[in-house]
């Protein structure tokens, strides 16, 4: 990109009600027909009333289908009306980033749920069989959102690694259990077996039928990258990104968050055909404006430079944690606060911390703005 | 004697979970969600019950993280933000320690639902071990963790005493931190004299058995220290452990082998672990046989209860097994 500190989002956006409840064939208050309404005339979207007249028909596939499609134009809208450059459809077709991908891979069974933490938890799967590519996972999504996205698209994918972390991985142990006798090389031999199996059976065909249809810029999310510290499982994980990408002709970068930095800078010079690491620093971050000591939370930069990372950044400068409005001011520190720490401020891509899925439209829209004026603010500071 | 049970926090039934997370969305009171707790906890137990376990516990259902209780309930300590649980998707609160730290009251024993434990059989009670409390909190009033490590197994020993008054004859100090890869890296001899010194303070004067249960990493990396720890019983991961090196050593203590994998929802093969188990236990006690517990290799917990349950089936038909084998 041409510009200084392009702005971007990270994938989720939080889906409004009328989507939800309208995808599950449930009714919808007036209150909530009427968040279609002023957000349809906010964005300026046109022929919203059809939206309307849609929420009020009966459950059907067609439905549902509109539905998706209006929910990703809004969302569309809503980043392009915010100022970035770079994004995608807000991931409104998608349940989530796992199960959204699992239940369209055969191979695959939901067990129920487990804990995250307190009263939290997630609907976890097990490998039964060799995965197996069924129906395109990402791609009608995209299909779409190319036809409605005029700037820059960035389409984020659920890395394979993170996949099988999350999934339990019966197939492959059981298929395991007379050639290795010690319990624990016997899981870790099954693991390769299972990550290496979903790169070549699953995510290398979904991603050759994106680029196939025009995609340039695929994000691999990989949450899970740093869950195992050790050496061993850091080079499955590098190994598992290399191989992913391997051969194509489009730019990868990788999104991790909430994460082990001190581990991942170790390797991330390891990873090939890695143009950007979007990294989640605003969250680590004090909120006064200032450069120096005071942008603690991006001291571990400089452990990926030391380690040799030399690609772009997308720097985290809001935290999607908290509803704490960050001022352009406090956005443009942190820029500049890196730009001179690396000493080059060609390499920032200026971005959200993680996803804005668990904000609401009116605080991200006012954080994705002072994002935009922040970056703004930075490059005239350095024009 | 060669027993079985389980060594840690189990699943909430799927019934509960549904009632946790109506809770978490204010669609329902304090009082529901305590029935529910309540209901499920019978069931828990007598599922335990109804697969022969040699020790009931109640459970633990309630407990969001290993340390919870305690973090909750321990003056001079504040709850954190959440942090990762070892190598698992799963997070607990951190506990920060801002002040000296003070037990007010019976933690273990207020949070455990006695009045469902069965009186004709003997209870089991799991509580975080010195050293993993304290790798797993944050420091800020101590001099330096080994202060702070006494301090906590100060504590750890009055809540086994009052543990021991309602009835409890079986307590398992959980120790992940001690053999988890990342953290005991650089554990040194005098690191684990320590911490030997810290489990002394914790178990004197306790007249029941007591096991240090290690898990989700090697427990061959402790050895010949562990040995000398001045607990009953020695709980091993066999999912992280090498079993060469531990073929290694001679135990005179009773072990507690971590034969089921939680972290796995492949349902064992009962015939395996059978051959698993005798292997070790023939190795490891070169005179006497001491005694002998078969167990998941660390908390249920990361399973759904229906493939807990059916692998607390497989601990106990092990466990006649080798009974069996052994007599």
């Amino acid at each position: 990109m041409n510009k200084l500190f392009p702005t971007q989002e990270i994938g989720s956006l939080t889906k409004p009600r009328w989507r939800v409840k309208g995808y599950r064939g449930e009714p919808l208050s007036e209150e909530e027909i009427a968040e279609a309404v002023n957000w349809g005339r906010k964005l300026r979207i046109e022929n919203s009333d059809e939206l309307v007249m849609l929420l009020g028909e009966k459950d059907s596939s067609a439905k549902r289908k509109a539905i998706l499609e209006w929910s990703a134009k809004y969302a569309i809208r809503f980043f392009e009306a915010a100022g970035l450059d770079i994004f995608f459809d807000g991931e409104q077709w998608r349940s989530e980033m796992y199960e959204h991908v699992i239940k369209k891979i055969a191979g695959f069974k939901f067990l129920g749920h487990v804990k995250s933490f307190d009263y939290r938890y997630f609907n976890k799967a097990t490998c039964i069989n060799k995965p197996k590519y069924a129906e395109p996972f990402y791609l009608d999504e995209f299909l779409f959102a190319k036809e409605n996205i005029e700037k820059e698209i960035k389409v984020p994918f659920t890395g394979p690694y993170t996949l099988v972390n999350w999934t339990f991985n019966e197939y492959y142990e059981k298929r395991l259990s007379r050639e290795i006798k010690e319990f624990k090389r016997r899981k870790l031999e099954a693991k390769k077996q299972f990550i290496f199996d979903m790169i070549k059976e699953v995510t290398r065909p979904e991603i050759s039928r994106l680029l196939d249809s025009g995609a340039r810029w695929i994000q691999i999310d990989e949450p899970a990258a740093t869950t195992n510290p050790t050496d061993e499982e850091m080079e499955l994980f590098v190994e598992t990104f290399n191989e992913t990408v391997k051969g194509f002709n489009c730019t990868f970068s990788l999104h991790n968050c909430y994460s082990n930095y001190e581990v991942l800078a170790k390797y991330a010079c390891k990873l090939r055909n890695c143009s950007q690491l979007a990294l989640e620093f605003a969250n680590r971050d004090s909120k006064q404006t200032g450069m120096g000591n005071t942008r603690k939370g991006y001291k571990e930069i400089k452990l990926f430079e030391e380690y040799g990372f030399r690609g772009d950044y997308g720097l985290g400068v809001i935290d999607v944690h908290t509803d704490f409005m960050e001022p352009p001011e406090l956005v443009r520190d942190r820029i500049l606060h890196v730009a001179e720490m690396i000493d080059d401020p060609n390499r920032i891509y200026v971005s959200t911390d993680c996803g804005l899925r668990t904000r609401t439209w009116e605080i991200s829209f006012q954080k994705l703005k002072n994002m935009v004026l922040g970056a703004e603010l930075a490059r005239k500071a350095l024009s | 004697m060669i027993g079985c049970y389980v060594t840690g926090i189990l699943p909430r039934p799927k019934e509960l979970i549904k009632v946790t997370r109506a809770y978490n969305r204010r669609r329902i009171d304090e009082r529901e969600l305590e029935k529910a707790f309540e209901d499920a906890t019978v069931k828990v137990i007598n599922t335990q019950l109804s697969v022969d376990f040699n020790y009931i516990a109640d459970g633990m259902l309630r407990w969001q993280d290993l340390l919870r209780p305690f973090t909750e309930n321990l003056s001079g300590v504040k709850m954190g933000g959440l942090a990762r649980w070892f190598n698992n998707n799963m997070f607990y609160r951190k506990p920060i320690i801002v002040d000296d730290v003070q037990r007010k009251k019976s933690i273990v024993e207020e949070v455990t639902h006695l009045k469902y434990l069965p009186r004709n059989f003997p209870w089991k009670a799991i509580l975080p071990a010195p050293y993993t409390f304290v790798q797993l909190s944050e420091n800020r009033y101590y001099k330096d963790k080994t202060e702070f490590m006494f301090k906590y197994a100060e504590i750890l020993r009055q809540e086994i005493q009052d543990l021991v008054k309602p009835g409890f004859k079986y307590v398992q100090l959980s120790d992940p931190a001690l053999v988890y890869k990342p953290i005991a890296l650089s554990l040194s001899r005098d690191e684990l004299n320590i911490v030997n010194e810290a489990l002394k303070v914790a178990v004197k004067g306790i007249p029941i058995k007591i096991c240090l249960q290690t898990f989700f990493g090697d427990f061959s990396k402790i050895l010949p220290e562990a040995l000398d720890f001045p607990v009953d019983h020695l709980g091993i991961d066999l999912y992280e452990t090498n079993f060469e090196k531990l073929k290694e050593h001679n135990f005179e203590k009773g072990v507690a082998l971590g034969l089921v994998d939680s972290r796995s929802s492949l349902v064992e093969n009962e015939d395996e672990l059978v051959a698993v188990a005798k292997e070790i236990i023939e190795s490891i006690y070169h005179f006497k046989t001491e005694e002998v517990f078969v167990c998941p290799n660390c908390d249920l917990e990361f399973l759904p209860w229906e493939k807990a349950k059916e692998k607390m089936k497989v601990i106990s038909n092990v466990t006649k097994c080798l009974r069996e084998e052994f007599s």
